[in-house]
């Protein structure tokens, strides 16, 4: 057992560190917020040029080959300050399908331009009805001369406004819940018959939903074998799980922070709040949410990576259970424990509070994943 | 970063394992998996077969015939213990006592206290807690009053945990009652067969007689039972605390109850089915298996810090509260899964050698009031509350 | 031309440092440590002097425990050729520090050596001015802007009131100010490259010096905690406080 960094880690923290310290301000958050594509592209370049944005993604393909403690650390960082930038959909989510699915050829023509950060994905698997389960899938693909044919109606796909490609599960076979007869395509999104409507999404990163009206996409666009994506979609959301848990521990040490630091120095009858024993106690039970979350969130970048197995998709299940509770827990009482103060839009805290509840609604919340324990629970 | 034990670790573990599936008494075995009663002569069978093979001591030094096990080792040990059924040692000797006296006794303290820790010749209990000094220690009023070579010892200590088996007890005392709370302590250990001491048992809400009320009543002690300086008692007991905590998480009784409530929600019938298939009752045995695995996770993270030559500070308080919380939660489980057969109070069944009928089974006898009794968890060793105060005070400096 | 920087291992300036409970120091259990800021802006410079080809070998040198290899891992990270650690775990004082450096620059022979103007943690800002007496170099302290043309040095320095540029014969020693550069941050590809770039340890002795120190610390102590503001009526009443009671004005 070792929990320590090596000295390439610590080094690749200190440097995400930094970055995301001199450029990620709270006020140049809410700037890029309101620009264009709701970040910072000049943001997006620097994790390229330093490297960052192959961390996550095979030497082979151009990337750095980084384990899931690698990711873990640029993702706790980039959840510390709240950045707006898809990393977790397209280097670890969307990079992740791709190189699981794709062929040789597919890898070489493009996971290099997303390793260097000049092409961005997104990952679209959410419908309207699906609700998370990754098998219920309506949207339809034919085959027809040279390729294929889509239809159908895909939801709140983050970043899918600005990406370059959006990785996109339809239906091939099969009927709506059926496990077999899904396949993943690579949508360009200025295909004809493609609409997207894009959002700002209320914990802030944008999205959008995309349509499909009969859009036309050539036969290499199809990753993997038809009809037998699904366990590939499993296996990825995993990873892109163990990232979410990291990004989370970020925000929640950080909104742990602000709180600690409000209660040492808000006075109220004559004495800083914190020296109230009911809000010590609060405190004291936010830092035990706080240590299992940490837990498991190491745990998860630990497995991630990991050959795909029942016991990794529990311990997988378990991390996201326990980090979405701890979030929530943290989130709520952060802005209890401030008051008004943690209700404003000017305060970094309540954005925080925003994007620790609203996690669950990605990748499955807590009884999605605690129901999936539940079927993989091991007999005594 | 590796959350796996090293190949060496591993080894150890195939010993301990190998060791312990033959060496612990079946009767024994079955007795803590049922909870059923445990006898004096129970907890000594075990301790002996653990003493002869050199780990009844796993906290002490090897120069006093203890094995000098690294932390990771420690747990490794416990977690195996636990999982074949092994009773929780009692530890006032072997694993309280004795390191203080390790630390701060005499050589002739060392030389006749330890050797009879090690062979079960002597079982020690606690007096700390009294009826005016609980979560508030340093509040105590026993008095000690040096008269030549002797203490007099005057006063009342409560929630003596098996105090009926002992032969001996280490006290906190006041030397000076003029010293502020905590300055004015002793350490002292006393012959529990002295004139002047009185056991009376407190029967808890299971019917269970584990704790004692002990009276001392001008009861003289020899001032070379004095462990450490007069009035420095409090150092003493400060140093015990620390090695109370570790381990306190009780990740190992955890998992061995967490197994046994899947076993009996197995056989337990609801719908026509076992009630582990019943998808509310499956999901609460979901939670509490993934929230005990986040436990064992911060442990382990503990115990890393700690074998790389980190003290563990106010974390264990956090692993504390967290570990009684998911036992308890354990435990009224395993009184759920009983429907209402958790009703019965049929003591007699919780004699092993018990001849007669079973009401259901052999497992439904104990849950309920052992439900009851794991209420203890989150009182003792320093209430979940203290815990939470010494969280605010020592980590989060509010 | 050969550049040598020296860099200290500090708590990291993000850190709120704590007093031992004794006040015999800091503790530095547990906490972030990372190299001094002022040191950063030295590697920094030599590592554009390198890029604009004046510089040909960047050597990083630090003194102080093993640990300190991950503050030369990060200047190799940053764009320095190969480290040296002068490995003692003893706490050296300032003249300490410089005999090293003196023996390291006997070893080395750069042309230039550049360090921080001060460490952050024990904020003596003496080390470069002692090296500089040492070796009998020139020295050009509190560095905003360097440049090197033929065998001089010319660096402008920030002193009260305005800049002063100062002419340095080579070999010479520079030490940085805050405004001097905005250091980089190691990319990936540099951090792993890193790991392949030499790093000598050495010890005091091996270098013939000895470091008994002269000065012995006899207490550390937190700053007392600020007092509460008040509100005042009026801006002449302001004015008033501000003249009589803080002196300020």
């Amino acid at each position: 057992m070792d929990f320590t960094l090596s000295e390439e880690q610590q080094m690749l923290q200190d440097t995400v560190v930094r970055l995301v310290r001199d450029s990620y301000s709270f006020e140049q958050r809410e700037q890029f917020y309101r620009s264009e594509p709701g970040f910072s592209w000049a943001f997006w370049q620097q994790l390229g040029e330093l490297g960052l944005c192959s961390v996550p993604i095979a030497e082979a393909h151009g990337g750095f080959g980084g384990s899931g403690v690698d990711n873990l650390l640029i993702m706790t960082e980039l959840g510390r300050n709240l950045c707006l930038e898809p990393f977790l959909q397209s280097q670890i989510h969307g990079a992740g399908l791709l190189q699981q699915l794709g062929n040789a050829q597919q890898c070489e023509a493009l996971l290099p331009r997303v390793a260097s950060g000049e092409l961005q994905l997104a990952v679209a698997l959410e419908e309207s009805q699906s609700h998370y389960l990754l098998h219920d899938v309506q949207t339809r693909a034919v085959v027809v001369d040279g390729g294929w044919k889509l239809s159908g109606h895909k939801v709140v796909v983050v970043g899918g406004h600005s990406a370059g490609l959006i990785l996109l599960s339809a239906r091939t076979a099969g009927e709506p819940l059926d496990e077999q007869g899904i396949s993943l395509f690579l949508l360009d999104p200025a295909s004809v018959g493609v609409s997207r409507r894009a959002y700002p999404n209320i914990d802030g990163p944008h999205a959008c939903d995309v349509v499909l009206d009969e859009v036309f996409i050539a036969a290499d666009s199809l990753l993997g074998e038809p009809g037998r994506a699904l366990p590939a979609l499993r296996y990825q959301r995993g990873r892109a799980i163990a990232a979410q848990c990291a990004e989370a521990v970020g925000g929640m040490q950080e909104a742990f922070r602000l709180t600690l630091d409000y209660l040492k120095t808000r006075q109220q009858f004559g004495a800083p709040i914190g020296k109230f024993q009911v809000l010590q106690h609060r405190m004291a039970d936010m830092r035990g949410e706080l240590e299992l979350a940490s837990s498991m969130a190491i745990l998860a970048a630990c497995v991630a990576d990991e050959v795909d197995s029942e016991e990794r998709s529990r311990r997988l299940a378990a991390a996201k259970f326990v980090v979405v509770r701890a979030a929530r827990f943290i989130a709520e009482q952060a802005i209890q424990l401030h008051g008004g103060i943690g209700m404003t839009w000017e305060y970094n805290l309540a954005h925080h509070a925003k994007r620790l509840v609203m996690l669950s609604h990605q990748l499955g919340d807590d009884d999605h994943h605690l129901q999936a324990y539940a079927e993989l629970l091991k007999s005594a | 970063m590796d959350i796996n034990y090293t190949p060496a670790e591993l080894e150890f573990r195939d010993e301990v394992r190998a060791f312990v599936s033959v060496a612990l008494p079946d009767d024994i075995a079955a007795k803590v998996r049922l909870g059923k009663h445990l006898s004096k002569d129970d907890h000594q069978r075990w301790q002996r077969i653990l003493a002869k093979r050199g780990w009844y001591a796993a906290n002490w030094p090897v120069e006093h015939g203890g094995t000098g096990w690294s932390v990771v080792q420690k747990h490794i040990f416990e977690e195996e213990c636990a999982a074949f059924g092994a009773p929780r040692l009692i530890s006032f000797g072997v694993n309280m006592v004795a390191p203080v006296i390790i630390k701060f006794g005499t050589q002739t303290q060392k030389d006749h206290y330890l050797p009879r820790i090690l062979s079960g010749e002597d079982w020690w209990c606690q007096g700390y807690s009294e009826p005016g000094a609980g979560s508030d220690l340093a509040s105590l009023k026993t008095r000690a009053v040096r008269d030549g070579e002797h203490y007099i010892v005057n006063g009342q200590k409560t929630w003596t945990t098996l105090g009926q088996h002992a032969n001996m007890i280490f006290c906190l005392v006041r030397t000076d009652p003029d010293a502020q709370q905590q300055r004015g302590i002793s350490f002292l250990l006393i012959d529990m067969a002295s004139p002047g001491i009185t056991v009376r048992p407190i029967i808890t809400l299971d019917g269970d007689h584990e704790v004692n009320e002990v009276f001392f009543d001008n009861v003289r002690v020899p001032v070379a039972n004095l462990v450490g300086e007069e009035n420095q008692g409090w150092t003493c007991a400060k140093y015990l605390l620390t090695h109370e905590r570790t381990g306190q998480a009780g990740i190992a009784q955890s998992k061995a109850a967490l197994a046994q409530l899947k076993q009996v929600a197995a056989r337990e019938l609801r719908n026509g089915r076992p009630l582990l298939d019943d998808p509310l009752f499956r999901a609460q045995v979901a939670e509490v298996e993934i929230q005990l695995l986040a436990i064992e996770v911060s442990t382990l993270r503990i115990l890393a810090a700690a074998q790389a030559g980190g003290v563990p500070g106010a974390e264990s308080s956090i692993l504390k509260i967290k570990g009684s919380e998911i036992r308890q939660a354990i435990s009224h489980l395993l009184r759920k899964a009983l429907g209402v057969h958790a009703l019965p109070f049929v003591e007699e069944e919780l004699d092993f050698d018990h001849a007669g009928e079973l009401r259901h089974a052999d497992y439904s006898a104990a849950p309920a009031g052992q439900y009851f009794n794991l209420r203890k968890l989150s009182i003792y060793g320093g209430s979940n509350e203290i815990q939470k105060n010494i969280i605010a005070k020592m980590i989060l400096e509010l | 031309m050969k550049v040598l920087v020296a860099i200290k291992r500090v708590v990291d300036y993000n850190v709120k440092v704590r007093v031992k409970a004794d006040e015999s120091g800091v503790d530095l259990a547990n906490v972030k440590m990372s190299m001094n800021p002022f040191c950063e802006i030295a590697v920094e410079e030599a590592v554009r002097l390198k890029e604009k080809g004046v510089a040909s070998e960047i050597v990083v040198v630090s003194i102080g425990p093993t640990a300190a290899q991950e503050q030369l891992r990060t200047a190799l990270a940053l764009g320095a050729d190969r480290a040296v650690l002068v490995e003692s775990s003893e706490e050296l004082n300032s003249l300490a520090v410089a005999k090293l450096l003196k023996a390291v620059v006997d070893k080395e022979q750069p042309q230039l050596v550049i360090l921080g103007k001060q460490a952050i943690d024990s904020d003596n800002n003496q080390t470069g001015q002692m090296l500089g007496a040492l070796t009998g170099y020139a020295q050009g302290t509190f560095a905003s802007k360097v440049e090197v043309a033929g065998d001089k040095v010319n660096v402008t320095r920030e002193i009260d009131g305005g800049l002063q540029t100062v002419a340095l014969n080579l070999p010479a020693i520079v030490t940085t100010d805050l405004r001097l550069n905005e250091p980089r941050y190691a990319s990936l590809p540099n951090i792993m490259k890193a790991k392949k770039k030499p790093l000598e340890v050495l010890t005091p002795d091996a270098l013939g010096v000895t470091t008994t120190s002269t000065v012995k610390t006899l207490k550390v102590e937190a700053p007392a905690g600020r007092s509460a503001g008040i509100k005042v009526k009026s801006v002449a009443e302001l004015v008033e406080k501000l003249k009589n009671e803080a002196k300020v004005i």
